[in-house]
């Protein structure tokens, strides 16, 4: 018997530990979410790209396009353009689209739209970049200004990072006549990253362009630039006006280098117009988009990798587990009696069809009425096969019944009785008039509430949908349960009914 | 509940055995489930108890098949009073008890006058399985209608009294007189309303009883006091009861036991998983003298030393006999 003990203990904290390790597993490796709510922010970014099409050249218009190569996933690409041959192609670590057409007049305009999301995953994707450049050529006065510039710089830094920081400090700085003198009056964000790129070659400092999309909702939008350079390891962003470093994470990168974001052959007056809004959609289907568009495929071997109609009623089937469980704690911990020992579950799995308000009444009502078909079957003295068939065909029919009247007077609800298992009514109905005749009519309606009861709760609990999707995504729940329900095999402690039934002896021993 | 552990509390001070517990520590762990047809089917009880040298009452015979059910009259043949028993019902469910006939008509004990048509239906009822565990296909058995002593006839209603003790590995740990009463319709089981009274196992003196849970001294229909009667032939009792553990090999049961007026202490029928009520019948809790008797056979077991079921006898009416009601 202690062997048993220890065998079953054991057992129990095997499965509850696979369980648990199984769902921690899924949760924190593989970062699946933990309830259904939690949502991503999913991006639409629209640029919508007009010009004017001169009438006699053939058309070709070239855009940049998001490279999506690091933090963020496209779930979805479209390229809208009617007549327009669409093509994509990567140079540089960019992406450019290519639309062109041989015949086209007048207003122009071309949709490119991009669905993403950041990217699910943390993990580091190792980037390359230059560490060393040429110097670019300069002469005369911006040559000895520039190097004025450098000395101080160089004095000022210590590392890439410090050094970029430094020179983009210095170069905002419009006071000074070195910076007056190579700006030549234009301020602009353009003209100061080509100074500060100019100074930084001077260093043999390598430094890219980068134009960046801020994702923020519903605010018109010009691509905004930034500098970033290369420290053997991974690129540092940096501001050209503030020297800031550190991309903010709303910045989505669109292109890098010195071209512009558009160039049109066979036609003028380009406008590029960014729009972007932001959804949020459910983790787990944004997780299912993602993986079809990525390698991790960390729910393959889930049951989210069946077809959609078999998870529906997977989806059904991983409760049944909770509602036994249900009917386990009632049971044997409450003491509630109930017909039969899974007769409540199969009752609950009806509520389904049904919806609990409903199908309690058309249990009662359909019970009640069997019941008396019953009572009157006892007096033709029948055997128990045909009296249940004809109970079973009452039934049947009763259902029938049911669902035209409630048709009739537009309650749709009524139809939905169709799937209500008929076999475990005759059942309940020819257990519960047994029960009835051997125990007395209030025995038997405790029974009864108790099923219904039973039945009730189950039917909640099953039907939680947080409850639900945590099943159905971490099915080694289901270990855990078992573990309970082991431990409940050998739990020998009163049941709550049993307090009350036992009461006598309090009364004596107090009196 | 702060109410409820405190009865839980002072529930298990007092050794008060629970479902869980009788089921896990007592039922599961001494009765080997194949072993359950025996006590499950009464007409094998019958059988075995009759090798045994047992009393019983007699079978009179079975019916297995619809068909049989022809043979109906043959079989009772000019009896007046006979019992109709499903072999496998439970609780005393589908029971007929038959006290009198006459013409065509049978008058059952409860008063109620019935045709054969009617006790053949019930007869085809209890073939069906209607009254059988877990719905199987049955056997009607049809025996003697025990006629109870003189003695309970003040302190029963209609039906027949039984002795109800229970048995751990032999040793017979407490006893219960079950009287009918006019709410049981005549059936000696508390579930239907009977009365339980506790007996003392040394003497076969009754203690107070328990009716639907309460605690009672006096007979609800009859007015009579139950506690303080002296059952007759009570060692014998203690004895058929100890030797049915030899008859069926379960270890924890419930033997049910009848006193005939002409034929003396017969058993009725064992069962596998006898109620609790029988605690508050005795107002003493289970658990402390089965764990005494867990004891008693784990020292003997040491010594290699078995009893029989007289030794057994007295072991046990040393050990928890001679209580003195509260």
């Amino acid at each position: 018997m202690r062997s048993l003990t220890l065998h079953l203990k054991v057992l129990i904290t095997v499965l509850v530990l696979l369980g648990v390790a199984v769902t921690a597993y899924q949760i924190f490796f593989l970062g699946i979410p933990v309830t259904e709510d939690e949502t991503d922010d999913l991006w639409n970014i629209d640029a919508k790209v007009e010009f004017v099409a001169s009438t006699k050249d053939p058309v070709k218009v070239q855009m940049f396009v998001p490279p999506l190569n690091r933090d963020y996933v496209s779930l979805n690409e479209s390229f809208i353009s009617n007549n327009y041959g669409v093509s994509v192609n990567r140079a540089d670590g960019n992406r450019k689209v290519t639309w062109s057409a041989r015949r086209a007049s007048g207003n122009q305009t071309l949709y490119y739209r991009l669905v993403l999301t950041k990217r699910y995953s943390t993990e580091k994707t190792t980037v390359k970049g230059p560490t060393f450049r040429d110097s670019l050529a300069v002469e005369g006065p911006e040559k000895i200004a520039a190097e004025a510039l450098m000395a101080p710089i160089r004095q000022h830094s210590a590392d890439v990072e410090t050094f970029v920081s430094e020179t983009i400090k210095r170069v905002n700085n419009l006071n000074d006549d070195n910076v007056k003198l190579l700006l030549a009056g234009d301020t602009s964000s353009m003209k100061k990253a080509q100074v500060i790129d100019l100074l930084l070659s001077i260093a043999h400092v390598p430094m890219e362009k980068v134009h960046t999309i801020r994702l923020v909702a519903d605010t018109p939008q010009t691509p905004e630039l930034w500098l970033r350079s290369f420290n053997g390891n991974d690129w540092l962003y940096f501001n050209p006006d503030t020297g800031e470093q550190g991309l903010p994470s709303d910045r989505l990168l669109w292109w890098t280098g010195d071209d512009n974001l558009i160039t049109v052959d066979g036609g003028k007056k380009a406008n590029v117009t960014f729009s972007m809004n932001n959804s949020e959609m459910n983790a787990i289907r944004l997780a299912k988009l993602t993986d079809e568009n990525t390698d991790a495929d960390f729910l393959e071997y889930s049951l989210y990798g069946l077809p959609l109609q078999t998870q529906q009623t997977f989806m059904i089937m991983v409760m049944i587990p909770i509602g036994v469980l249900v009917i386990l704690v009632l049971r044997n911990l409450i003491g509630i009696q109930t017909l039969g020992t899974f007769t409540p579950v199969l009752i609950a799995l009806a509520f389904r069809e049904t919806q609990l308000g409903f199908g309690i009444v058309l249990f009662t009502v359909i019970t009640a009425l069997g019941l008396s078909l019953r009572s009157y079957l006892e007096h033709l003295k029948l055997q128990m096969l045909p009296r249940l068939s004809v109970v079973l065909t009452f039934v049947v029919v009763l259902i029938a019944a049911i669902s035209l009247f409630s048709h009739k007077l537009g309650l749709e609800r009524g139809l939905s009785v169709a799937l209500f298992p008929m076999v475990i009514l005759t059942m309940t109905i020819e257990r519960l008039s047994i029960t009835w005749e051997e125990r007395g009519g209030g025995h038997a309606m405790k029974v009864a509430i108790g099923t219904l009861f039973a039945a009730s709760l189950a039917h909640l609990l099953m039907m939680v949908p947080e409850l639900v999707y945590f099943v159905f995504t971490f099915p080694a729940v289901l270990l855990i349960l078992v573990g309970f329900m082991l431990a409940m095999g050998r739990y020998r402690g009163y049941r709550l009914t049993e307090l009350v039934r036992f009461k006598a002896f309090l009364k004596k021993a107090d009196a | 509940m702060f109410g409820l552990i405190k009865t839980w509390k002072a529930l298990e001070a007092r050794g008060i055995m629970g479902i869980n517990r009788r089921n896990a520590d007592y039922v599961l762990k001494y009765n080997k489930r194949s072993l359950y047809p025996i006590v499950d089917d009464k007409i094998i009880t019958k059988e075995r108890a009759l090798a045994a040298g047992i009393h019983v009452p007699e079978m009179y015979g079975v019916i297995e098949t619809e068909k049989q059910i022809d043979k109906l009259h043959e079989i009772i043949g000019g009896r007046n009073d006979f019992v109709i028993k499903p072999a496998q019902g439970a609780g005393g469910d589908g029971i007929l008890v038959i006290a009198d006939r006459f013409e065509d008509r049978y008058r059952t004990v409860s008063g109620k006058i019935i045709s054969h048509e009617e006790i053949e239906h019930q007869v085809s009822s209890i073939l069906t399985g209607l009254y059988s565990l877990g719905g199987h296909r049955d056997r009607a058995l049809i025996e003697y209608r025990v006629t109870p002593d003189q003695i309970f006839k003040s302190i029963s209603y209609e039906g027949v009294p039984d002795i109800r003790i229970i048995v751990l590995m032999g040793y017979p740990v407490m006893a219960m007189l079950r009287l009918p009463t006019r709410q049981s319709g005549g059936k000696a089981n508390l579930h239907q309303g009977a009365i339980g009274v506790g007996v003392d196992l040394a003497t076969g003196v009754t203690l107070r009883g328990t009716w639907l849970n309460n605690i009672i001294s006096k007979h609800p229909d009859t007015t009579n006091a139950v506690d303080g009667v002296q059952l007759p032939n009570w060692d014998g009792f203690m004895k058929l009861a100890a030797g049915c553990y030899e008859l069926c090999g379960l270890g924890y049961i419930g033997v049910d036991m009848v006193l005939d007026q002409d034929k003396g202490p017969l058993i009725l029928e064992l069962n596998a998983r006898p109620g609790l009520n029988i605690q508050i019948a005795n107002d003493t809790g289970l658990t402390q003298r089965t764990h005494a008797i867990e004891a008693h056979i784990e020292a003997l077991a040491k010594e290699g030393v078995t009893e029989d079921a007289e030794q057994r006898v007295r072991v046990t009416q040393s050990l928890f006999g001679h209580v003195h009601p509260r």
